[in-house]
C-alpha cells in the first residue's frame, strides 16, 4: 500500500513538470505548426537565468517569475526573428517539411554554446528554497516534500490561469481561432502573426517554469549538456503526443499517464528501464492512435 | 566527366586520394578518414531526407548499432575485417527496417521526435546489455596493417585507405541506386505521395526500403568510426553525432548527393578552425564552445538562406539562365544526363 502511495505521489510530481513541458510544445505546435526541439534548450537557458537571478537578487521567489518573464521574452524573440524569416525563405523544395525542425536543432546548439560561453561547463548549483525531506505522519515518511508540494500547487495554479486565459478572455479566443483556422481568423480581424508570437511567449514561460522546478526538485545541478533536460524534452514530447499534440488538456492527461507509468516501472521493476518503457509507450501510441487521445480526428499519418 | 564516366571519375578520385595520403602527416590522414566516414553518414541521411522525404534526428543510433555489431563480430567470432562491415550493415539495416515500419506511418515532426528520443535514450538502452560493456564499451581492434604494405605504413594510413575505399564504393553504389527506378520512386513519393500511389508506386514499401538502406549505410559508417577509435561505446556515438550528421546533410544540400563532400569536410574543418581561433586568443572557453557555435550558426544560416543546399542553388541559377519553364517542374526525373520533367499538377 505504502509502495503504491509512493508510486502515485512520484508519478504526479513528475507529471506536473512533464505537463508544463508538454504544454509549451503544444502551444508552439498550435501557433506555428512546429515542434520546437529547442524547447529544452530554451528551458535550460531560462534556468541558468534563474540561477543568475537567485545569485544577484537572493530570493528564489522573485527569481522564478522573473526568469519566466525573461524566458517568454526570449521565446517571443526567437519566433519573431527566426521563425518568421524561415517562413519567408524556406517554404519550397525538399527541405520545406524539415526546415523548422533543423532550425530548432541549430537553435539548440546555439543556446548550448552560448551557455557554455557565459557560465562555463562546470556544474552550477541551483539550491531548493524549501526542504526536500518528505512529510512524516506518525512513523510513516511519504515521498512528498514541501518542495514537491509547492511544485505541484504551482503547476496546478499555472494550469488554472492558462485555462481561464484560453476559455474566458478575448486573447484566449484569438489564440484558439488562429490555431484552428489562421486565414479565417485573419479575415475576422485577428493579427495572426502577433498571436503566434504570443503563443511562443507563453510556451517560453511554461518551459522556463518546467526547467527551474525540475532542477530545484531534482539534484539542483546544471550543465550545458544536461541529460536531464534532454530527457525533459523527450518526456514532454511523448506526453504531448499521447495527448494529441494539439490539445492542452490532452497534454496534461498525457503527462499524467506517462508520469504514473514511469513511476510504476521505477518502483515495481527497475529505474534503469524508465527510458525504454517511455520509448515503447511512444511507439505504441503512435502505432495504435497516432492522433493521440484528445487530438482531432484529422490523421497524423504521413 | 562525372556525368559520362562516373566509375572512372570515382577511381580517379580514389587514386588522387591515395597520392595525397602519402604526403600528409598523421593527424591529417586521420582527419581524412573521418571525412570519409562523415561522407557515408551524410549520404545515408541525404537518401532518407532528400529522396524519401523522411527525417531522422537520431541517425547516431544506427551508427551505434553498426559499430557495436562490428565489434561484437570481431571479438566473439574473430571475423575478418570485411565481414565485420557486412555484419554492421546487416544489423543496422534490420534495426532500420523495424523503425522504418513505424516511421512510414508518421509525418515529419512525429518521426523527428521519435528518432530524437531514440538517440537521446541510446546510452541508457546500451547500458542494459552487459554484452555491450556499459559505459566503457567494447574494443574494436582490426589489427595492424598487412606487412606487405611496408614498414612505415602507419595504422592511421591503413584506416584512411579502408575508409576511403569503402566510402567511394558506397557513394558510387548509392549514386546508381538514386538514379535507378528506386531513386525515382523515392523522389516521386516525396514530391507527392498521392500522385506516386496513382502511378503504381507502393508508398509504404518505398519508405521502409529507404529507411532500411539508409540505416544500413549509417551502420557501415558506425563500424568505420568505431574502427578509427578502436572502440565501440555509448560515448563514441553521442547525441551530438546525430546532430552533426543532420547538419552535414543540410550543409551539403539534401536533394543531391553531389554536395556530400561539402558537409563532410565542413564538419571536420570547423573544430580545426575553432582551435586555430582559440589558439590565437588563448582561451579554453573558446576551444570548447566555438565549434558548437559555428556549426549551429552555419546550420541556421543555411536553412534560412540556402535551404536546398549549395549544389541545388547553382543548378537553380543555371536553370534560370537557360530556360524559364524550369520553375514549373515539381517532379523532375533524371536518367543519366537527360532530364524528363512533368509540370506541376
Amino acid at each position: 500500500m505504502n509502495q503504491f502511495l509512493d508510486m502515485v505521489l512520484i508519478g504526479i510530481s513528475a507529471a506536473s513538470i512533464y505537463s508544463l513541458m508538454a504544454i509549451s510544445m503544444v502551444l508552439v505546435w498550435r501557433s506555428t505548426q512546429v515542434v520546437n526541439f529547442a524547447q529544452a534548450g530554451m528551458a535550460l537557458l531560462s534556468t541558468y537565468i534563474g540561477y543568475e537571478l537567485v545569485a544577484r537578487v537572493g530570493h528564489f521567489w522573485i527569481a522564478l517569475p522573473l526568469a519566466m518573464i525573461l524566458g517568454a521574452a526570449f521565446s517571443a524573440f526567437i519566433e519573431f526573428v527566426l521563425m518568421r524569416t524561415l517562413q519567408k525563405h524556406s517554404s519550397q523544395g525538399a527541405i520545406a517539411a524539415i526546415a523548422p525542425i533543423i532550425a530548432t536543432l541549430g537553435l539548440l546548439g546555439l543556446i548550448r554554446a552560448g551557455i557554455g560561453f557565459i557560465w562555463g561547463h562546470a556544474d552550477v548549483q541551483l539550491e531548493a528554497p524549501l526542504s526536500k525531506v518528505g512529510y512524516t505522519f506518525g512513523d510513516v515518511t511519504i515521498v512528498m516534500s514541501p518542495m514537491g508540494l509547492f511544485v505541484l500547487l504551482f503547476v496546478i495554479t499555472l494550469m488554472i490561469i492558462v485555462s481561464i486565459v484560453f476559455q474566458r478572455t478575448n486573447i484566449g479566443l484569438a489564440l484558439r481561432a488562429s490555431a484552428y483556422a489562421p486565414e479565417i481568423a485573419q479575415l475576422a480581424g485577428i493579427r495572426v502573426s502577433g498571436i503566434r508570437t504570443l503563443g511562443w511567449a507563453i510556451a517560453g514561460a511554461a518551459g522556463a517554469a518546467a526547467g527551474i522546478l525540475q532542477t530545484v526538485n531534482g539534484t539542483g545541478a546544471l550543465t550545458p549538456e544536461s541529460l536531464e533536460f534532454s530527457l525533459l524534452l523527450v518526456f514532454g514530447f511523448i506526453a504531448a503526443v499521447i495527448g494529441g499534440l494539439e490539445s492542452l488538456p490532452g497534454a496534461v492527461l498525457g503527462a499524467l499517464i506517462l508520469g504514473l507509468v514511469l513511476a510504476a516501472v521505477q518502483i515495481y521493476i527497475s529505474g534503469a528501464l524508465v527510458f525504454i518503457v517511455a520509448f515503447l509507450l511512444l511507439l505504441l501510441v503512435l502505432g495504435l492512435r497516432p492522433q493521440g487521445f484528445l487530438g482531432s480526428k484529422a490523421g497524423r499519418r504521413a | 566527366m562525372l556525368k559520362k564516366h562516373p566509375l572512372i571519375t570515382f577511381i580517379f578520385f580514389g587514386f588522387i586520394l591515395f597520392l595525397i595520403s602519402n604526403r600528409l602527416d598523421e593527424i591529417r590522414v586521420y582527419q581524412g578518414a573521418t571525412v570519409a566516414i562523415y561522407a557515408i553518414g551524410i549520404a545515408s541521411l541525404i537518401l532518407l531526407i532528400g529522396y524519401s522525404g523522411q527525417v531522422s534526428l537520431g541517425h547516431g543510433a544506427f551508427l551505434a548499432i553498426g559499430g557495436f555489431a562490428a565489434a561484437l563480430a570481431r571479438i566473439h567470432y574473430e571475423a575478418p575485417i570485411w565481414l565485420t562491415f557486412v555484419v554492421a550493415v546487416l544489423a543496422a539495416a534490420i534495426g532500420g527496417a523495424l523503425l522504418g515500419l513505424a516511421a512510414a506511418r508518421l509525418s515529419g515532426p512525429y518521426l523527428a521526435g521519435t528518432t530524437l528520443a531514440l538517440a537521446i535514450g541510446l546510452p541508457s538502452i546500451a547500458n542494459q546489455f552487459s554484452i555491450l560493456g556499459g559505459e566503457q564499451g567494447i574494443t574494436f581492434d582490426i589489427g595492424l596493417p598487412p606487412a606487405s604494405l611496408g614498414e612505415d605504413f602507419t595504422q592511421y594510413k591503413w584506416f584512411f585507405w579502408i575508409s576511403w575505399t569503402v566510402a567511394l564504393i558506397t557513394l558510387y553504389w548509392l549514386r546508381n541506386i538514386l538514379n535507378s527506378r528506386y531513386g525515382r520512386g523515392w523522389r516521386a513519393v516525396r514530391s507527392n505521395d498521392v500522385a506516386a500511389e496513382l502511378a503504381g508506386i507502393h508508398v509504404g514499401r518505398n519508405k521502409v526500403l529507404a529507411f532500411t538502406i539508409s540505416a544500413g549505410l549509417a551502420g557501415l559508417a558506425g563500424a568505420l568510426l568505431a574502427m578509427t577509435i578502436s572502440l565501440a561505446s555509448p560515448g563514441v556515438f553521442p547525441l551530438a553525432l546525430s546532430f552533426s550528421l543532420a547538419t552535414g546533410a543540410v550543409l551539403s544540400g539534401v536533394t543531391t548527393l553531389g554536395g556530400v563532400m561539402i558537409g563532410a569536410v565542413t564538419l571536420v574543418a570547423i573544430p580545426e578552425i575553432a582551435l586555430a581561433i582559440a589558439n590565437r586568443y588563448g582561451s579554453e572557453t573558446i576551444t570548447t564552445n566555438l565549434p558548437g557555435l559555428l556549426v549551429s550558426a552555419l546550420l541556421i544560416l543555411t536553412v534560412l538562406f540556402v535551404p536546398n543546399g549549395p549544389v541545388e542553388q547553382i543548378h537553380a541559377k543555371r536553370a534560370k539562365k537557360g530556360h524559364s519553364s524550369h520553375s514549373l517542374v515539381e517532379i523532375s526525373v533524371r536518367v543519366g544526363s537527360k532530364k524528363w520533367s512533368t509540370n506541376k499538377k
